[in-house]
């Protein structure tokens, strides 16, 4: 059998994040909160640029005139060679190509030429359902967001609402060599590569949102911009948060009022395809792999890992439905006789439950049983540790059944609220599994699987979004549990698992908009694959309303209002804390390393509410498009000063009034809203 | 025990009357801990109605042992955890069979051996949360006086003898508190004043502790629970008391799936494992609450009480009926 050289951008998915400075970071490539050897600090951490791996300080969050950074996604580029079908991991060693690699074939790398195309579709899109999920296109489709938009049909592929509705500046390509810069905007061209060189499209139909709009901070007009580093690796920044809003019929800007589906508004969160072609000295060219950048909001934790991330939910996905690795997963169940390894299958969940207390309000008790469970190692006989029986654990295979405990709370975990229709979170059934394995002690300790260094870029950087609660998500949504969206050939094409499948897009004949289409939509038994804007449409519009928005609930937020769970329905739960603090220590306030009282993460003016339910929130959902970067960041105490527990994890950076000594710190949980189900005697 | 003879209103009681009540309490509280933790980790449904309630029984179960502990902190006397026997039908301090009428004919069988949650069980655990019928007698110690027809009798007397010693009373001496957040509306959970205002704050502990037990007496028929006693956080009948939550189990059709369970002549090794981990687990854990009721801090109670309930899991998911000596 020939040897399959490939090409492959890693990671396969890699998030850009939003900030009002022009400067940035880059992007983590450690898992959040994991340990790193050799390293006091945990995973998580962005990278300063310039630089291979050094992790940024709590001083490198924000730029001298206090300007929160970017995050530049770093994408780099791999060489395997495949000796027959593939496998994860993969049995092929690559090595990382960049400019002036020579290849073990011999090829020499003169040039990668990278090319983004990013775009922003989420007003022309569906509204999202938060009770039902992924299930609103199980029968038809959503209401159309701006309806009022009607053009020609009034339907989703109209072309008048795609060309009114959708931002998309089009593709931009740059060079390794030619170090050039590009920005998403209407004023550079559009281009892309087309046999090995760079060309431009002069007549690229460019769209923004035009006519008479509203910033509340500053003018949409770019999703962001590339560029290449000194090795010839490609960052895209994401752009800067700004939104726009119609004005009404009275000349006022429309109202931001809802959470997720607010009509007349724009944001300039996007996504897109990354492609790579690769010149050698020989005049050669040939194309590697794609990866996708998703652009989104801030990182305002990095470090404190979400009991269920995105590279949880992908991950199932595809060991139960794509056949990744067949003797854990075969057909149809798990196979009892895989052992997960400790480190990297087991103790993650065990880890992230710990860290939650640094972003959420939990009671002291729950703390001390936290660090319990975060002190188990390998070397335990698990029926002699907390976690013995998996008594805490909720149950993921029992949803849909009689026994289901999506609504049973405490003491099952994870604690935070649910995925749409159900108050609780689950872990994934493979999570489940693991556990299950390692409680009948059918485990490994140490690391075991070991990953290639491109596929260690993929799980990192999916473990440092949020998965599990997707009403709709904040960096990506349900569809990453579509199988439709990845390319499904991997094992033969050399393409390698995780990569979303990008949809064939002609340049060389776009002139004349829309260029895009509406793209595609879950269970509709398409593989067609996906369009620049096709992961952030999912997600709200503004996507700061949603941040804002989610902080404290009662679970009955997604069921309908009715309280389904095993307590009190007014008791008050967490949306998703390890991607949205609630509630928060603030470093300054820390003396002689004893822990303040916590705050609330969104605080100071704006912000007080009598019910606790709306605490740590902008109360008017205009604020939230103009202060969205005030917060505060949630960094350990290791990238703060010396002075600093290092296992602490605590808030720095905030620009709220902290000359106003708050008097509103967060409440231990159990809290409830008011007005409280019960009335005093 | 340290005790002296006191000088009272009422002659038949001395403080160290007081002190006894007070330990019998402890007692009583904490041998409703394993048993009623065993029958609820018994049924494999964690979601289904008997087992939620007697979750909600079972935590305020532990907020009854901390009430008793910091009243009797508030006296003077630590209650010490020994370790609770599980023999035959015997409860510590009631005798069922005082009650007039004898309620234990509408509660048969039953046992207080630990085990499922079977019909035995569930009458076990009425009749341990049985109303009194009279409160309107005065009472007074018993001419044995450990035994108390039911926990509402004996909680009347031990209210009307902590009433003989209030001058005894120390605010914030080893208070334990763990539960307020659960209880919004509750005033306080610990005892923090001297004197008069300090039995207040005792009086009402032990209502809390009759109230949720066993509600209102029973010619009142199920009152609900005042507001202040309320769970306010996780309870799925938050104004029920323990006896009419216990009846509702009782009085469904049918009981929930529990896990089936070996005879102990066909115990492995491993399953004799469990077991001592969970005899461990337990130790450790009356070691703490030891510890925790003399003021110290032990860093790793909630640990050690939380690990006992998964142990207990583990043992009924391995076919194993749970042993704690």
């Amino acid at each position: 059998m020939s040897v399959n050289k490939v090409f492959r951008i890693h990671p396969t998915i890699n998030f850009a994040r939003i900030g009002t400075s022009k400067a940035y970071y880059l992007s983590p490539e450690t898992s959040a909160g994991l340990p790193l050897a050799g390293s006091a600090t945990t995973g998580g951490l962005p990278i300063k640029p310039g630089t291979e791996n050094e992790v940024i300080a709590a001083t490198d969050l924000r730029d001298e005139d206090g300007y929160l950074k970017r995050q530049a996604a770093r994408f780099r580029l791999y060489y395997y060679e495949l000796d027959g079908p593939d496998a994860y991991p993969c049995p092929a060693k690559p090595a990382e190509v960049v400019k002036g690699t020579t290849l073990a074939d011999g090829r020499v790398v003169k040039d990668i030429i990278w090319t983004v195309h990013l775009a922003n579709k989420k007003a022309a899109s569906y509204n999202v359902v938060p009770l039902v999920g992924i299930n609103a296109f199980q029968d038809g489709f959503p209401q159309l967001r701006n309806p009022q938009v009607y053009g020609t049909t009034g339907t989703v592929a109209d072309p008048i609402r795609l060309r009114n509705l959708v931002i998309d500046p089009g593709p931009r390509a740059v060079s390794a060599i030619a170090n050039n810069k590009a920005k998403f905007n209407a004023k550079t061209p559009a281009s892309y590569c087309s046999n090995g060189k760079i060309e431009e499209i002069t007549a690229y139909p460019v769209t923004f949102p035009a006519g008479e709009l509203h910033y509340p901070a500053g003018k949409l007009d770019s999703l962001g911009e590339v560029l290449t580093d000194e090795q010839g690796r490609l960052l895209v920044l994401a752009a800067h948060g700004h939104t726009a809003a119609g004005i009404d019929e009275y000349g006022d800007p429309v109202p931001c009022t809802g959470d997720l589906n607010n009509a007349s508004w724009y944001d300039d969160a996007a996504d897109g395809p990354v492609s790579a072609t690769i010149v050698f000295e020989d005049g050669s060219f040939q194309e590697a792999f794609n990866a996708w950048v998703v652009c989104c909001d801030p990182a305002y934790a990095p470090q404190i890992r979400n009991v269920v991330s995105t590279w949880d939910d992908v991950y199932d996905t595809w060991v139960r439905e794509m056949n990744l690795q067949p003797e854990l997963f075969d057909a149809e169940s798990f196979n009892p006789a895989f052992l997960p390894a400790f480190e990297s299958m087991v103790r993650p969940v065990f880890r992230a439950a710990l860290l939650q207390r640094w972003t959420v309000n939990l009671p002291r008790m729950a703390v001390k049983a936290h660090e319990a469970v975060d002190a188990i190692t390998g070397a335990d006989n698990p029926d002699k540790t907390i976690m013995a029986g998996l008594n805490f654990i909720r149950n993921p295979n029992l949803t849909g059944t009689p026994q289901s405990e999506v609504n049973t709370g405490v003491p099952l975990m994870p604690l935070s609220v649910g995925d749409a229709g159900t108050s609780f979170l689950t872990v994934t059934k493979t999570q489940y599994f693991f556990l299950e394995q390692w409680s009948r002690h059918q485990f490994i300790d140490g690391e075991g699987q070991q990953l290639g260094k491109g596929e260690y870029l993929d799980m990192a950087s999916l473990s440092n979004c949020l998965g599990g609660r997707y009403v709709p998500g904040i960096e990506m949504s349900y569809i990453v549990r579509s199988t439709d969206i990845y390319q499904q050939d991997w094992q033969t094409t050399g393409a390698g698992p995780f990569r979303l499948k990008a949809s064939p897009l002609n340049y060389a004949s776009a002139n004349k908009a829309p260029f895009l289409t509406a793209g595609w939509f879950p269970l509709q038994e398409d593989l067609s694959g996906l369009e620049p804007g096709d992961m952030t449409k999912f997600m709200a519009i503004p996507w700061q309303t949603d941040y804002n928005s989610c902080s404290i609930h009662q679970p009955s937020i997604n069921t309908s209002g009715v309280n389904k769970t095993n307590g009190n329905g007014t008791t008050l739960y967490w949306s998703w804390p390890a991607q949205r603090p609630d509630a928060v220590y603030v470093s300054n306030q820390v003396v002689n390393n004893v822990l303040p009282k916590q705050q609330w993460a969104i605080r100071g003016k704006g912000t007080y509410s009598l019910d606790t339910k709306s605490a740590s929130t902008f109360q008017k959902a205009n604020q939230s498009v103009k202060d969205w970067d005030k917060l505060g960041i949630v960094v350990q105490g290791t990238v703060i000063g010396p002075d600093y527990d290092p296992d602490y994890y605590l808030e720095v950076q905030n620009q709220f009034d902290e000359t106003i000594i708050p008097d509103n710190p967060a409440l231990e949980w159990p809290f409830n809203t008011s007005p409280s189900a019960n009335n005093p005697i | 025990m340290s005790t002296e003879n006191l000088a009272v209103a009422d002659p038949h009681w001395n403080l160290k009357h007081l002190y006894e009540h007070i330990q019998y309490a402890a007692d009583l509280e904490l041998w409703t801990i394993p048993f009623y933790m065993s029958a609820m980790y018994s049924v494999v449904n964690r979601s289904a109605e008997p087992f939620q309630l007697i979750q909600s029984v079972l935590h305020q179960e532990m907020l009854h042992l901390q009430c008793v502990a910091n009243i009797g902190n508030a006296y003077g006397y630590r209650p010490k955890i020994s370790m609770p026997v599980y023999e035959g039908q015997t409860i510590p301090h009631l005798d069922f069979n005082l009650d007039v009428p004898n309620p234990t004919q509408n509660y048969q069988p039953y046992t207080a051996e630990i085990g499922p949650l079977d019909m035995s069980r569930i009458n076990a655990m009425c009749l341990i949360e049985y109303p009194e019928w009279d409160s309107a007698t005065q009472p007074s110690l018993k001419q044995n006086i450990k035994e108390y027809a039911n926990i509402g009798d004996f909680y009347r007397a031990l209210r009307y003898g902590a009433s003989l010693f209030k001058d005894r009373i120390k605010g914030g001496v080893n208070q334990v508190n763990y539960f307020s957040a659960y209880y919004r509306l509750m005033p306080g959970m610990t005892i923090t004043e001297n004197g008069n205002a300090g039995f207040n704050q005792v009086s009402m502990l032990i209502d809390l502790i009759t109230d949720q037990g066993e509600g209102s007496n029973a010619s009142q028929g199920n009152d609900p629970l005042i507001a202040n006693f309320q769970n306010t956080a996780d309870d799925p009948e938050q104004s029920a008391d323990h006896f009419e939550k216990f009846e509702q189990i009782k009085n469904n059709t049918s009981l929930q799936d529990t896990y089936a369970f070996k005879p102990l002549s066909d115990y492995t090794d491993y399953d004799r494992q469990l077991i001592e981990i969970l005899k461990e687990n337990f130790n450790k854990l009356r070691n703490r609450l030891d510890a925790l009721f003399v003021g110290e801090n032990p860093d790793d109670f909630i640990p050690a009480m939380v690990s006992v309930g998964a142990a207990i899991q583990n043992c009924w998911k391995n076919g194993v009926t749970p042993q704690f000596s």
